[in-house]
């Protein structure tokens, strides 16, 4: 029937194109969660098994719909008075076609079950690692190293790494696309990751179980970096910051905002609130008495550990130690620049909604001098170990 | 075969109907299955329209990066309700609702074997349904999605009463699940027609029956579960909470081994419905009647070792998870064999394309692509990709709405006539297949692709530079053309029941018992119940002189026994219909419901001290046992006129 080529020829375009553009959309660099453009072994792995996979359901696809279709134009009629021939069954057909189906599921099991036993295997020699999720973040430790940080977990390029994933308050999932794949963090149950990075980079993490309001917001960054320069960045951890100092802080160093919204909502500045006017511009600021509000009035200390600062042993919340090099705020949500610890220390519930801290810190407890003093505390605490490219 | 002449049609016996009360109150009393199915019907699909709009919103709010149409917490209550109203209050029910009207029609009974427990299946499932949408007024609804995984659900981290009228709500629909399927199986296994053996019931009746079974034993893990998670919210036990001995993995398995084969109950029915359609419509009978039967027994089962495949992430190891993994692989077998099976009954047919018949072609090409996104979901490693994210999403609305719902509006083409005669309007009809398949396909078509790209399921918005913005909006465009497809659907039915065509008794010639009688059925169903000699009673009396072969290849086999569809005509002048047997419409079944209702509100609320929630349960209590006296009052009344 020719009238109907051009038909199947469209189908058959468009279905390549899909194809085609499902394969494009891998290679992309800014597909920051993609699961295709893999970096890390644990999802090279799955990477591998889901590509003959697709193709058989491809396969299958194409064949199951096109007999279908091929028997509705071949058999539909216009004549409601015809009566076919009333066959209901052939053995032989049905034998052949419940064989098919099993054979594909069978190859499919075989190459799922080679792919989940190396998967799950650990080496001795791997980095451990133990990360904790809570509402909304993550926390890190490194026992053998003795250093303890929050939302962004350094690791070395091409060792395997072994996270232990245990969760303080409800089920989170730990999912880092580009390298691995997902493994829940469950209360009262420990699970292990095992997985490498095989490129340096930044990459994006997200719980990916839902785990109340801010669910959505739960983020973290792991930081791929060459193994010396891990070294170095736990060497530096290691040190306690320096102490802080009185002189005005001048900010951030420009070309960290990416000049994206990250957040739906972002606290408007100027504000004024109970008659007190918020600037926004957390420059200014003296550390030295940041160091005081976080001791004091602010409470940070309650929640918050600081190596080096004696009463700021406090383990509800991420510990701050160096927050001045975290690429990111309030578990990656926000880019770490001046302007944003600032509005974070105002008005934490605002960007994060739901968040233990916006409980404590509403817009108004602390001044507007207090905030910069406290974003100079918080910022100048460095190390200077070079970030690798975003992924 | 060559074509054969139609011979003109038997006309079917219906007597004078027996006067029945006919007032709106009528509906509150009454046992009919026939009335009760079209309640189900409808309030599932208000239901459904409610979760459709749910949804819309969720997708307004994902349109763009950063939406703030909604609050976090008021898209958690949206996702949370969307996901249970369809589940529990739309697409089960509609199935129930169906099954409830056409089983005992198709078995050629003259009603459900419990009436009066079918009245309080119902009435459980309405007022459940609205105690659980009481919520939104009283406090906040359940925020915790439709899985409701503890420990976020428990009182700490879920304040709120939402998810005590999440785990009450759905006991009240519960009950009347459990309720509704002993009901089933005890209509089908003893009361059919006379000669309707069990391999010649209609593959309709063998998937209400499989699903009445899997009913039976999978909900009482969910109810078990909501009970451990009430008393954990409200009376201090500590089933779920890690740090005070308890286990959230005894949530997850608990919640699944309720969950997987809930996917089972919802598609099962439709699987049936598909069975019948196709055949009508091609003019021929089911290919591989008997394997559709027993895959369907086969799906019942497997069904139930399928569960953790829904918790490949939670470290369960790897040799549990290759278990489960075969398994659900294993499942794929029947299922599969299954869409060869309706592309063989298309096969050589006559294909008559109705709505109906285009609705129940989209089902099957819809519900392939579904069951081939669930491949890679039953490969523990791929699935640790793509668990949680958009892809599932997308995979189990191609099951859920591209299988289920696509099969419920074939379903709904078909019997519409049936159930009022009248026919549905076929050129709307045809409208509202194509918009609803475009749109459908552009609005979850995409998903696989974002969750591919890493978007997880279950957040209220994602911020720029993620590659996700270009398919969120095409999506939230089109999720409005499901929503204009299934409004043209309800003016369809509107118009149509004002003034469609007519219908006669057997609007498709069809082959199964509920076209031998009259458009829309009498209250007793058949005037007398008919004698069966085949699976296909109604076509075999209508042209007797027709050979059935097994296969196009095979010898022909001439049938043996050419009967009429024996429905007693030649005693009809004899016959008075007022002389049938029926249960006499009672408000029992209502009280008792309220009742169990008022208990419930009461129960919610012990917790707050209130001495207002003991006197709604002793007041529930009480209406409780008048409805039992009620109920019993009329059975009583019943079974002296019994005869």
């Amino acid at each position: 029937m020719p009238s109907r080529r051009p038909l199947r020829r469209a189908l058959l375009t468009s279905g390549l194109l899909i194809a085609g553009a499902f394969i494009l959309a891998a290679c992309s660099a800014d597909r920051p969660m993609s699961t295709l453009d893999v970096q890390g072994s644990h999802a090279r792995n799955i990477l591998d098994l889901l590509i003959p996979i697709f193709w058989a359901a491809v396969a299958v696809f194409v064949v199951v719909e096109g007999i279908l279709l091929y028997t509705i134009f071949r058999f539909r009629s216009r004549n409601a008075d015809t009566i076919p021939t009333q066959f209901h069954g052939n053995t032989t057909i049905e034998i052949l076609w419940t064989i098919a189906p099993a054979l594909i599921v069978l190859v499919i099991a075989v190459l799922t079950f080679r792919t989940q036993a190396i998967n799950s295997r650990t080496s001795e020699d791997a980095l451990r690692i133990v990360a904790v999720g809570q509402q909304w973040w993550f926390s890190f430790d490194y026992p053998e190293q003795g250093v303890t940080t929050a939302n962004e977990l350094y690791i070395p390029v091409g060792r395997e790494v072994t996270v232990q994933l245990d969760a303080r308050d409800v089920i989170h999932n730990f999912w880092i696309p580009k390298l691995a794949g997902k493994t829940y963090m469950i209360p009262g149950n420990t699970n292990y990751l095992t997985f490498n990075a095989e490129t340096e980079g930044v990459y994006r993490g997200q719980c990916a179980e839902f785990c109340g309001q801010a669910h959505a917001l739960m983020k973290f960054r792991v930081i791929a970096v060459q193994p010396e320069v891990f070294d170095q960045w736990v060497a530096a951890h290691k040190t306690i910051p320096a102490a802080p100092v009185a002189a005005a802080y001048t900010g951030t160093p420009p070309g960290k905002d990416t000049g994206y919204q990250w957040v739906p909502v972002m606290p408007a500045f100027p504000a004024t609130v109970n008659g007190q006017t918020f600037s926004g511009d957390g420059t200014g600021g003296n550390a030295e008495n940041g160091l005081a509000v976080y001791n004091g009035k602010g409470l940070c200390y309650t929640c918050h550990a600081i190596a080096g600062n004696e009463k700021a042993v406090g383990k509800v919340g991420p510990n701050l130690t160096y927050t001045g090099s975290r690429t990111m705020i309030a578990a990656g949500l926000i880019p770490n620049t001046t302007a944003n610890m600032y509005a974070w220390l105002h008005a934490p519930g605002t960007i994060k909604p739901g968040n233990i801290m916006s409980t404590v810190i509403v817009p108004g407890l602390l001044t507007d001098q207090e905030i910069k003093d406290l974003t100079a505390y918080m910022e100048s605490q460095t190390h200077d170990i070079p970030l690798p490219a975003e992924r | 075969m060559a074509t054969i002449e139609r011979p003109v049609q038997r006309p079917v016996s219906v007597p004078k109907a027996v006067t029945e009360p006919t007032g709106w109150l009528s509906w509150f009393s009454t046992v009919d299955h026939k009335k009760i199915g079209i309640m189900y019907l409808v309030s599932a699909f208000i239901f459904f329209v409610i979760g459709g709009i749910e949804a819309l919103l969720m997708r307004l709010q994902l349109a763009t990066p950063n939406g703030t149409l909604l609050s976090p917490d008021a898209y958690n209550q949206l996702m949370t309700m969307h996901g249970t109203t369809m589940v529990f209050l739309a697409v089960m029910p509609l199935n129930v609702g169906l099954g409830n009207y056409l089983v005992p029609l198709m078995i050629g009974a003259r009603d459900m074997a419990f009436p009066r427990l079918n009245a309080l299946s119902i009435w459980l499932f309405i007022l459940g349904g609205l105690m659980l949408y009481s919520s939104f007024a009283l406090g906040g609804a359940p925020n915790a999605g439709w899985f409701a995984y503890a420990p976020l659900t428990e009182t700490a981290y879920s304040p709120t009463h939402g998810m005590d009228y999440w785990i009450l709500g759905l006991t009240l629909t519960g009950v009347a699940s459990i309720a509704g399927a002993v009901n089933f199986i005890v209509t089908i296994l003893n009361m059919r027609a006379p000669g309707m053996r069990l391999n010649r019931m209609p593959l309709f009746v063998w998937a209400q029956m499989v699903t009445s079974f899997i009913i039976i034993f999978a909900f009482p893990s969910l109810t078990v579960a909501q009970v451990f998670l009430l008393f954990d919210r409200n009376f201090g036990t500590r089933f779920f909470l890690a740090d005070q001995g308890g286990d959230p993995m005894l949530w997850l398995h608990l919640f699944w081994f309720f969950g997987h084969p809930e996917v089972y109950i919802l598609v099962l029915p439709v699987f049936g419905m598909i069975s019948e359609i196709l055949p009508t419509f091609s003019r021929k009978p089911i290919f591989g009647y008997a394997f559709i039967a027993y895959s369907t027994v086969a799906i019942g089962f497997l069904g139930f070792l399928v569960w953790a495949h829904h918790m490949f992430g939670t470290g369960l190891g790897p040799m549990v998870n290759a278990f489960f993994s075969g398994a659900s692989m294993l499942i794929a077998i029947p299922t599969g064999v299954k869409i060869f099976n309706w592309i063989g009954t298309l096969y050589g047919g006559s294909l008559q394309l109705k709505t109906a018949m285009y609705f129940a072609l989209g089902f099957i090409s819809m519900f392939v692509i579904g069951g081939i996104s669930g491949i890679t979901l039953a490969s523990p490693p791929v699935d640790l990709q793509q668990t949680d994210t958009y892809y599932v999403v997308a995979h189990f609305h191609y099951v859920l709405f591209g299988g289920a719902i696509f099969g419920i509006f074939a379903g709904a083409f078909y019997w519409f006539p049936k159930m009022s005669g009248r026919y549905l309007n076929e050129t709307m009809g045809k409208i509202q297949f194509w918009l609803l398949l475009i749109s459908f396909n552009v609005t979850f078509g995409p998903m696989h692709e974002l969750g591919t790209q890493g978007m997880p399921r279950r957040i209220y918005t994602y911020q720029p530079g993620m590659g996700w913005d270009f398919w969120n909006l095409v999506e939230t465009v089109a999720s409005f053309g499901i929503a204009i497809a299934v409004a043209l659907f309800m003016w369809n039915v509107v118009v149509s029941l004002r003034s469609g065509q007519r219908a006669p008794a057997d609007p498709w010639d069809g082959s199964t018992l509920e076209w031998a009688t009259a458009s829309p059925p009498p209250v007793y169903n058949f005037a007398k119940i008919p004698r069966v000699h085949s699976r296909r009673p109604l076509w075999d009396s209508k042209y007797p002189e027709m050979e059935v072969s097994h296969s196009q290849g095979t010898r022909p086999m001439k049938r043996k026994e050419v009967a009429a569809l024996d429905t007693g005509d030649q005693d009809q002048a004899l016959f008075d219909p007022s002389t049938i047997h029926l249960p006499a419409p009672t408000f029992g079944p209502l009280w008792v419901s309220l009742g169990i209702c008022v208990v419930f509100y009461g129960i919610l609320y012990l917790v707050d001290s209130n001495y207002l929630s003991v006197i709604a349960v002793v007041a529930g209590l009480g209406l409780f046992a008048f409805g039992v006296t009620s109920w019993l009052r009329s059975a009583d009344r019943d079974s002296a006129g019994a005869h």
